[in-house]
């Protein structure tokens, strides 16, 4: 146990409103521990690398210590604006891992010291580590635009960046809107969680006003960036859908043509460039992100201040020794615009894998394994109309490679580049099953 | 000729520089769509973990070489080295063949049988547990998952090298093709 022996943790944990141990099972309290690793945060890296670790070797000691009871996939998140998809398809418990007898702390961390090799928590326990493991994921700055506050994002004008509460208040307001109302989505400059999150968004809020009496509505996308993810399948999808441009349902503004907002104003419901003042029925306002919290205190941020730098061969961090980053905190050095880590689910769970071997090989060892990392990220713009990106990164010779012949979008057109054709739709259509099945296959592989 | 020339020469080039790769950490890379040990918890994504190595090596590799389509997986394959596929085919067919029994009601199992005894059995067994070395197990598999390549077969938008089955999708309707499905999606062991 850590610094506090493992009787007196149950019970301090026990006795302490909120918190809960799920049941430790005999095996493990019985048998030798080869080595502690402390996971902070339960998302899906932090779920992911506590199940594996305790997986590839039940002599780990593994504690996940994570504010909620409950998490909520980001992921296919934006259905549910639409009502094609129920929040509760996209939750997971952790008791699954409780059974694999991860130690799971439900609590606020408020310290890391690295030195020291310690964790304390908001209910002043501490937890000793020989190896943590972060996946704080992402804050975001809410001074980046004037007028903005994290009581205005609950409350008013709801990023819902991180799925949940904010989630279904915003589904209420565009419940609410009327029709001829205008939904506008103001998006941060890069990177951000979700690369192709706000467009899907855009396209999901079009489907609910399609189907929901508000076909004279308008979705305005007002984007710090001057380009996005998948932009030539969602381009082609909201034409053929929705009406893309000016006139049609869907309109996105770049950075260069004024996209970039810098003030909001809750009161008059108005978003303002410097120049233009875009008025809406419904505000939706991403903060721009950077590392959770806990990681930039921990001195963990050495990225342009805002994300954690990690060694390709482990996910281990540049700042400190023995302390691994994953999912949307973590920067994967230099790699730039389309070729970089992307911040989505899947790669945060392949992150975790990476990072479980690695130290299942350390504690035992054995030789580092050489990492693959892979991401999947679907994105849904109809019931029946989806498309994907593929990524593979390898390491060689120290430094991450972007293999491209195992990455890419989905087909954007069939035939010859002389002659080309549109993708049958059934290409379209299948995707969208394919997401329900990876988002149900990604849940269990980090949180059963 | 020459196109060919060098396409052998480039797989040759990427095995070489990535056959070092650990299977084990390869296969975890398949389980976020596929499931731990190849049992898929999502109905539009097949099991494959046991599957015969001959079949899981030869449509890993129709997908690589643009011979068979997929939506994603011909994508993910062709970063992938022969060896490594080879590799994945061994180590998922070495585990074990876990259905995941679906249940259905009585009369759709009698309509996906008669469809089963008329054009399935002969490659992949009655109860889809008997396959021919070229045809995969079918009981316990996701029915929604062989209802999405009984589509792509019927389509006629997919490449779909399997020439047997093309023809066999046409024997059937839709519906009966659908029962058929869940008819071995409702298998066991």
């Amino acid at each position: 146990m850590s610094s506090i022996d493992r009787r007196n943790f149950l019970k301090t944990l026990t006795a302490a409103a909120g918190a809960s141990v799920l049941s430790v099972p005999k095996a493990w309290s019985a048998s030798a521990v080869k080595a502690r690793v402390v996971v902070i945060g339960g998302g899906f890296g932090g779920a992911t690398a506590a199940r594996y670790l305790r997986m590839l070797d039940p002599g780990i000691e593994v504690t996940l210590i994570e504010r909620g009871t409950r998490y909520t996939s980001c992921p296919l998140s934006n259905e549910v604006l639409s009502g094609s998809r129920d929040i509760k398809s996209l939750q997971a418990g952790y008791q699954g891992l409780a059974r694999r007898g991860v130690q799971v702390v439900h609590n606020e961390v408020t310290q890391v010291d690295p030195v020291g090799k310690k964790v304390s928590t908001a209910e002043g326990n501490s937890f000793s580590y020989d190896a943590l493991v972060m996946a704080p994921g992402v804050d975001f700055d809410y001074g980046a635009f004037k007028g903005l506050t994290a009581e205005i994002s609950e409350t008013r004008l709801p990023h819902a960046w991180k799925a949940g509460p904010q989630t279904l208040l915003l589904k209420q307001q565009l419940e609410a809107m009327p029709d001829g109302g205008r939904f506008i989505i103001v998006v941060p400059k890069g990177p951000f969680r979700c690369p192709p999150g706000p467009y899907e968004r855009a396209a999901q809020v079009a489907m609910y006003c399609q189907h929901h009496g508000k076909k004279k509505s308008k979705i305005l996308i007002l984007d710090s960036n001057d380009s996005f993810s998948k932009r030539p399948l969602f381009e082609e999808a909201w034409k053929a859908l929705y009406g893309y441009g000016q006139g049609g349902m869907i309109e996105w503004v770049a950075a260069a043509n004024g996209g970039k907002v810098e003030q909001v104003d809750p009161g008059a419901m108005v978003c303002l460039n410097g120049f233009d003042e875009f008025k809406g029925n419904v505000i939706n306002v991403i903060p721009p992100h950077r590392a959770g919290k806990i990681a930039r205190d921990a001195g963990l941020a050495n990225f342009k201040d805002a994300w954690c730098a990690v060694k390709p061969e482990n996910m281990e961090s540049t700042a400190h020794k023995d302390v691994y980053v994953i999912g949307d905190a973590c920067v994967g050095g230099d790699l730039a615009g389309n070729n970089a880590f992307p911040k989505s689910a899947h790669m945060a769970n392949s992150q975790a894998k990476i990072v479980a071997a690695s130290l299942v090989a350390k504690i035992n060892g054995q030789p580092a394994p050489t990492p693959i990392y892979t991401n999947t990220c679907y994105s849904v713009v109809a019931h029946d109309w989806g498309f994907s990106v593929v990524h593979l990164f390898r390491v060689e010779n120290g430094q991450w490679v972007y293999i491209k012949e195992g990455s890419g979008i989905s087909p954007v057109t069939f035939g010859t580049k002389e002659a080309p054709r549109p993708v049958p739709r059934i290409y379209r259509k299948m995707e969208v099953d394919y997401a329900d099945g990876w988002l149900r296959n990604i849940l269990s592989d980090g949180f059963s | 000729m020459r196109r060919i020339f060098l396409v052998l020469a480039l797989a040759c080039l990427s095995g070489a520089a990535q056959a070092r790769t650990d299977v084990n950490i390869l296969a975890r890379t398949c389980n976020n769509c596929h499931g731990v040990g190849g049992v898929s918890a999502g109905a539009s994504m097949p099991s494959i973990g046991g599957l015969q190595r001959d079949y899981l090596r030869r449509v890993m590799k129709q997908w690589k070489y643009d011979e068979r389509s997929a939506i994603t997986m011909s994508r993910i394959v062709k970063g992938f080295s022969d060896d490594e596929i080879d590799a994945l085919a061994d180590y998922f067919a070495k585990q074990p063949w876990t259905p995941v029994v679906q249940k259905t009601s009585p009369e759709a199992m009698d309509k996906g049988l008669a469809t089963v005894s008329k054009i399935c059995t002969d490659c992949h067994g009655k109860a889809g547990s008997d396959p021919d070395v070229d045809a995969p197990n079918l009981n316990g598999q996701w029915a929604r998952y062989m209802e999405l390549e009984l589509e792509k077969y019927r389509s006629g938008e997919f490449k779909m090298p399997h020439r047997k089955m093309k023809k066999a999708i046409h024997e059937a309707t839709p519906a009966d093709a659908a029962a058929a499905a869940r008819y071995f999606g409702a298998q066991s062991k």
